[in-house]
Order: structure tokens, then sequence, then C-alpha cells
């Protein structure tokens, strides 16, 4: 499977046929694997405007795009947040490498389609759905200048 | 949390908040409302002249029903009391998978406790079901901790009084002083084979509905406001930091005092002493213990903290949780609301 699309199918299909518990442990598993910052993005909090402030806990995201079109998440978040972790971690294995314009147009139903919403309930989503959009409105940002 | 501890956690305000309601807000560049001094009506007057001179003693020297707190201590010596039942309650759910207390079961407050399609709790058969299921008996004893200074393990531990469980604790401090004393976190699946369990009617008495509330503020009664100044002012209508829930006015109840739910808690997540609290709410608010009293927020969880605080810690005898809270008052059709820094 290739591009952000076939690489978020991929994914949904992980979910798929798990239970609430069995889900929120793939979730947690996919928190566990997103790396630490590196010393440079380190530095860069405090400078960049990275710092996601629709969300209730720490979560700063850099959306970028290398000269061929290629998008790179980076994140970080916090440790006390493995719901919001776990998301960022699953959109990022979706989105790099990939091209920027398609992780513009990730669609909506994302979590539907895991199954999250409801493990997680409405207010929750609409959390998780507010880092969706940003992700998504930094990579059209970058691919377009 | 960082913008958010900036506005509203309670660590934060410890060092300034040393002295009278109103030269605290001085001190803070008026950007915190609260507490503030309420002005009762008469009927309360009677109370008040039986109270005052207890009370502004201040010299509590323990809550009032010490007995609804346990150490983490006092968990770690009871993970396989078959008498304790020890259930985690978190903002993040993930959290309890990610590691909870060895033996510890899950209650999630919106997947367990709500009920998925009127906006109320889960029904009596419900909730016999659930503490079935999560090997709840009537007579165990029902530990609740979680993230977020206990937040949701009030919550859900009001829901159990709203249901007469006897015997609920909560665990002082929460994850986040299991944590700090380097107690061990556990990733097991916990399943325990089911109970029967018995539950009464819900108990009306901790509960406010949005007809009561309305009587309560025309009648000048104490309420209080637990959440962020921002939202008390009506300068916005969700938590900072959190999204919009939908309410469509922004405001407070007329009458409501601003005592912000972090206040309440240190800043490693236990409750602060019986003396400072009572200093805070009996002192600076000149609330009284015996005279009805309403707290609310948004949705009703971060002032199930407050009722518990109020209710257990410092002993007030007839306190109630409006769960309807700012998501129903500020969608409501003709209810009055009040703007600015100040209660009327």
């Amino acid at each position: 499977m290739s591009g952000v699309q076939g690489k978020l199918d991929g994914i949904v299909a992980e979910f798929a046929d798990l239970d609430a518990r069995e889900k929120l442990e793939l979730l947690v598993d996919f928190a566990k694997g997103l790396p630490p910052l590196s010393a440079d993005y380190e530095a860069r909090k405090a400078t960049d405007d990275s710092r996601v402030h629709e969300c209730q806990t720490p979560v700063f995201l850099w959306t970028e795009v290398a000269a061929g079109g290629t998008a790179r998440l980076v994140a970080e978040v916090a440790p006390e947040a493995p719901t919001v972790k776990g998301f960022v971690a699953i959109l990022a294995e979706a989105i790099n490498g990939q091209p920027a314009t398609e992780a513009a147009g990730i669609p909506d139903d994302v979590l539907d389609r895991m199954g999250l919403a409801d493990v997680l309930g409405m207010m929750r989503t609409r959390g998780l759905q507010a880092i969706l959009t940003r992700i998504r409105r930094g990579f059209a940002a970058a691919a377009v200048a | 949390m960082k913008k958010d501890e900036a506005t509203c956690r309670g660590g934060s305000h410890r060092t300034t908040r040393t002295g009278t309601g109103a030269g605290f807000a001085a001190r803070t560049g008026g950007s915190f409302a609260g507490p503030r001094a309420m002005v009762y009506d008469s009927d309360n007057i009677e109370e008040a002249d039986i109270l005052t001179a207890r009370e502004e003693e201040l010299t509590m020297p323990d809550y009032v029903h010490p007995d609804v707190l346990v150490s983490t201590e006092w968990v770690a010596e009871h993970l396989t009391d078959p008498t304790v039942r020890i259930v985690e309650s978190d903002e993040d759910r993930a959290l309890y998978t990610q590691g909870h207390i060895p033996g510890a079961v899950e209650i999630d407050w919106h997947v367990d406790l709500q009920d998925p399609l009127q906006r109320d709790y889960i029904d009596r058969a419900g909730f016999e079901r659930l503490c079935a299921e999560r090997g709840i008996s009537n007579d165990t004893t029902v530990v609740f901790y979680g993230d977020k200074n206990n937040w949701w393990a009030c919550y859900a531990f009001w829901v159990f009084k709203l249901y007469g469980h006897d015997k609920c604790r909560i665990m002082n401090g929460g994850r986040k002083r299991w944590e700090l004393d380097g107690r061990p976190w556990s990733t097991d699946r916990v399943d325990y084979p089911a109970t029967t369990y018995t539950a009464p009617e819900q108990d009306g008495s901790i509960r406010a509905l949005r007809d009561e509330v309305l009587k309560h503020c025309k009648a000048g009664k104490q309420l209080l406001d637990v959440r962020s100044p921002e939202e008390y002012r009506g300068e916005r209508m969700h938590m900072p930091d959190y999204p919009n829930e939908g309410a469509v006015r922004g405001g407070h109840i007329p009458g409501a005092a601003n005592v912000p739910w972090p206040l309440n808690c240190n800043e490693d997540g236990t409750f602060k002493t019986a003396k400072e609290l009572e200093k805070l709410y009996i002192k600076e608010l000149k609330m009284k213990r015996r005279s009805p009293t309403i707290a609310y927020c948004r949705i009703g969880e971060r002032s199930s903290l407050t009722w518990f605080v109020l209710k257990y810690l410092l002993g007030f005898g007839n306190v109630k949780n409006y769960d309807g809270s700012w998501l129903e008052w500020g969608n409501a059709v003709r209810v009055p609301i009040a703007k600015g820094d100040t209660p009327a």
C-alpha cells in the first residue's frame, strides 16, 4: 500500500476486528512508538509556533515539506495524554515520506473508521479532530509555500 | 496544560493567595475573579448567627469526614483485599491502558456512566449492571482515583453516591501522587467474577436539576461557579484550551461566586488541608455550612470535585451538584445570566 490513504487503510484494518480494550491497547502501542524530539526540535519549541493551543495537554507539531514535496510530521505530546499521542503517532506513520498534498487531504472519518469514536466518546473525539484539522492545514500551507 | 496551569491551576496561585479575597484579586492583576464574598438574603441569617462564632475560629484540625480519603499507602496495602475494589476514572482513558494500579478496574465517565440516548446518567438497571460487571458488590469499599487532581474520580464517586453506594473513597492525590510515590503501574488486564448488585433509585439530595437551580438562584441561596475566571466572566464558553462544546451564551448564574476548582488541590494532586479549605470557603467567601448550596461548572465534572470538598471535607449539610451546568444554562431560554467578575 502506498500513499497516505493506503497507509491509513492499513492502520484502519489493524483496528478493525479489535474489541474496545484491544483498540485502546493498540492506540497506546502507537503512542509508545512516537519518537522523542531530537535536540534541534527541542530547541525550536521555544521559538516556533508549534504549540497546538486548541489542545488541553502540551502538544507541539511541525508539518514540514521537503524539496520533493514529501511530508514530515514531527510531534511531541505529553505522556499524560496517551490518546492524543497515539493518534498523532498514527498520523505520523501514515504521513511521513508521502506527498504533502495527500497529507493535506486526510478525510475526517479516520477515527470513525478505526472504531475509536465509540471507544473514546464524543468529547475526546472532538479534540482529536481539532488536531487532525491543524495537521491538514499545516501541510496545505506548507505545500503551497 | 501549560496555559491551563497559568490560568486556573491551584498550585500556581498558592504563592500569591495569602490575604483576603479582594487583596488577592488585586495582586493577580484582576485576572482572577474569585473568591468574593456573597451577600445572602434573610433566610440564611439565622444559620449565620448560630455558626459565625465557631466558623470564624478557623481551627478545623481535620476534615469533617476524613474517612472518605485514603492514602496511596493504604491502597498499596489493600491491592488484593477482596472487600476493596479500586476504580480508575480519567480524562484520558488510555492512561488506564498505559498503566493502572495493580488490580484496578476502569470506569469511564463518558462511555460507562452516561446514558447513550437521553442526556442523563445510566439508569438504575444500567448502574447495577456496571457494578456487577466490575465485580463490585453492595458492601464493597470502592476507592476511586484518576488523573487531573481526581476530577473524574470525584465525578464517578458522585454517580456512585447518586445510586446510594455506601462505602466510597477517594485516593488522595490520584495518579499523580501514586507516580510521585514511586509506586508500580500495571498493564495487566483486570477482570473479576461478576457480582449481583442492587441499587435504589437516584438520590435527588445531591443532584440539582435546572428548575431547582432557577429557584435557588432567585432565592439568593449559595451558588458556586467552579469554572475558570474567563468562563465565569463570560469571555469564553469552555475551559481554556478545550473545544467549545456548544453553549450559545457566556457568563454565570446570577449570585454565583467564582471559586475555580483547582483551588481545592495542591500541586501534587492531594486536597488542601481542612484549614486552608475552611479559610477559602468559610472565611473569605462567608459561606454557611448549613445553607443549601449548589455547585456547577460546564458539564458537572469539575463541580463534582468541589461538591466532594464541601460535603465531605468541610461538612456542608446540603450541597448539590448541578450536572446540567453551563452547557444547559448557557443554552436555556429565559434563564437569567450575569456577566463580569462579580456574582450579581
